[in-house]
């Protein structure tokens, strides 16, 4: 069987949003909650670089691709950051331990 | 001033000035004065000069034309609903500027506080602006950032962390399904100009149908739609005072407006979007009420009740997009009214919260939330804040004649003049609703004016001039509001006639 490359560059983002989803909803650890984030926003930049190259507007694709990089970037270290907070207040990384606001 | 360069410097300003106002606080606290004075006061400043460049740029507008602005790739359009939105934030960031001159005084990071507030006025300012889909969602990031910040902004105190956690999580999957919307748009248009999107859009098109699902759920996250809004209580009441006001009165709204400008492109894909936004509509309203209900703090209550008025807003601008030949602009006219009323009102009910919280707690250096107990007989002690949060919540309840009553009065005649069966059900569940909430806001009023004091309000700290002022002007809005609605109509009537542009429908 031969897949063109749109094709699997299909099969990727789906395959990234389907591994970002389930890193988000099933990991109980916190850095792997960001890396799920992170995972699922490679999967939407594929998709612009994919869309790109569909319409014949590579460069802008990318473009679009790289901004995406730069706000993502700030999001996850700004995550991060309140990962650290939250292991020095609560002492682990577990999700199920930030229970203060459940009610 | 000319419009064409006062329209810039409106949405450039607050962006350039929030690093400097970080460095420049950071040095004056390091330096021996250590005081964030000049942050403080430059954040005011800034805000004051924005809203008159703002003041400057509407002329054009209020005649019923738009200022669109090419910069490089960034193309910008003011129109009637950038105006009311860029209007309302700098106008409530004003007001919470002043009300954080002593409620924040001397917290650690005061300095970061007034950059990133000036930060998120400007990206609202450049949200309602923006012509472009991609644009728009560089905004509305930057936007999100600022208030994650924001929100966290109490990185000693465990709950603080945890809200903002959950609203970053929440918000960032939200913004991925935005993305893979926009891709979806760009990939079977490949243009990204909302205008041109819907000029070369026609018929229901299955890829743009789940592009236009992914925009509802993905900024469904952000203006708390009901199944979506799990963050919201958790960090608008965890967030200082302030900011709680600006994300209530503001930030949620700028989510609806950010949708409906995405949505309004692809307006010819299906004739439902109308429908769908007043079935979110009914469910905020009834969910954000009834969990009003059962909440013992003060700020969480009233967060919920933000839930059930983004509902009252939604079946306002769902009536005018379903019903366009038999409601025209009235319905979207009236919810626009209520965007503004909302920021005002809910500013207040947050900022007179805000003032007590900081007297009866803060001020004491406790962080504890303010309950509904410790509102007893707060008139006796504080008769200014406890009229004022009387004023907010009873206007919020839509009691005549305060802005709120107006504003869904408004609502209520235009879904009446759809001549539809559901929709009118849909408008007297609305009052029904309305009818609901003083179910919660009544006993806010009965315990401060009519309990006995208790002890920790007859030993509270004194409420200072600088969060007396602001609470004042906005007490003085919403009731002159009330009795003359009318006089916000050059604000809301080019919004709704914008909004009916985006649509489509004029």
């Amino acid at each position: 069987m031969n897949l063109s490359p749109s094709m699997l560059a299909v099969i990727a983002i789906l395959g990234l949003l389907g591994v970002g989803f389930y890193a988000l909803l099933a990991s109980r650890n916190l850095i792997k909650v960001i890396v799920g984030l992170q995972i699922l926003v490679k999967g939407s930049m594929l998709a612009f670089v994919l869309a790109g190259r569909l319409v014949g507007n590579v460069t802008l694709g990318q473009s679009l691709a790289l901004t995406v990089i730069v706000v993502d970037t700030i999001v996850a270290v700004i995550g991060l950051a309140i990962s650290v907070q939250i292991r020095r207040h609560f002492g682990t990384l577990d999700v199920k331990a930030l229970t203060t606001l459940r009610r | 001033m000319n419009p064409t360069t006062a329209f810039p410097w409106m949405i450039a300003l607050p962006l350039v000035a929030a690093p400097i106002i970080y460095l420049i606080g950071r040095l004056s606290v390091r330096s021996r004065a250590q005081s964030a004075a000049p942050a403080r006061w430059m954040a005011i400043v800034v805000l004051l000069v924005t809203a008159v460049l703002a003041f400057f740029a509407a002329q054009p507008i209020l005649q019923g034309k738009t200022l669109t602005l090419t910069f490089y790739a960034i193309s910008l359009r003011l129109d009637g609903v950038a105006l009311l939105l860029g209007a309302t934030v700098t106008f409530l960031g004003l007001m919470v500027a002043i009300f954080s001159l002593r409620y924040m005084h001397g917290d650690e990071g005061e300095e970061k506080y007034y950059a990133l507030l000036v930060a998120m006025v400007g990206s609202i300012i450049g949200l309602g602006c923006a012509a472009d889909l991609f644009n728009l969602w560089v905004w509305f990031e930057v936007m999100a950032i600022s208030s994650f910040m924001l929100v966290a902004f109490y990185r000693d105190q465990p709950a603080s962390l945890e809200a903002g956690l959950k609203y970053l999580v929440q918000s960032a999957a939200g913004s991925v399904l935005i993305l893979l919307g926009i891709a979806l748009v760009f990939a079977s248009t490949g243009m990204l100009d909302l205008a041109a999107i819907r000029s070369v859009v026609n018929g229901p098109a299955p890829i743009l149908i789940a592009a236009g699902a992914l925009f509802i759920i993905g900024f469904g996250v952000k203006a708390a739609f009901v199944p979506l809004h799990t963050w919201l209580p958790d960090a608008h009441s965890q967030a200082p005072s302030g900011i709680s006001a600006m994300l209530s009165g503001i930030v949620i709204e700028a989510g609806l407006v950010a949708m409906l400008r995405a949505l309004g492109a692809l307006a010819a894909v299906s004739s439902l979007w109308g429908v769908l936004l007043l079935i979110f509509g009914a469910f905020n309203m009834l969910v954000g009420n009834l969990m009003a209900l059962r909440q013992e703090q003060v700020k969480r209550l009233l967060a919920y009740s933000s839930v059930s008025h983004l509902g009252y807003m939604l079946v306002g601008l769902g009536a005018s997009i379903t019903f366009p030949l038999m409601v025209g602009t009235n319905g979207a006219e009236g919810a626009f009214f209520h965007l503004f009323n909302h920021a005002t009102m809910k500013g207040l009910a947050f900022l007179s919260v805000g003032a007590l919280l900081y007297a009866l707690h803060i001020a004491r250096g406790d962080h504890g939330p303010l309950v509904l107990s410790d509102l007893d007989g707060a008139s006796r002690r504080y008769p200014a804040v406890a009229f004022s949060l009387a004023v907010a919540v009873l206007a919020l309840g839509g009691l005549p004649p305060l802005s709120g009553f107006m504003s869904k009065w408004m609502i209520f005649v235009a879904g009446f003049q759809s001549q539809n069966g559901w929709m009118i059900a849909l408008v007297i569940f609305m009052a029904l609703n309305s009818v609901l909430s003083l179910g919660y806001y009544a006993p806010l009023v009965n315990r401060m004016f009519r309990h006995t004091p208790a002890p920790i309000v007859e030993n509270g700290a004194r409420v200072s001039v600088s969060m007396r002022v602001p609470l004042a002007l906005l007490t003085l809005l919403t009731v002159v509001l009330g009795f003359w609605p009318t006089l916000l109509s050059w604000l809301t009537a080019p919004a709704a006639a914008a909004l009916m542009a985006w649509f489509g429908v004029q």
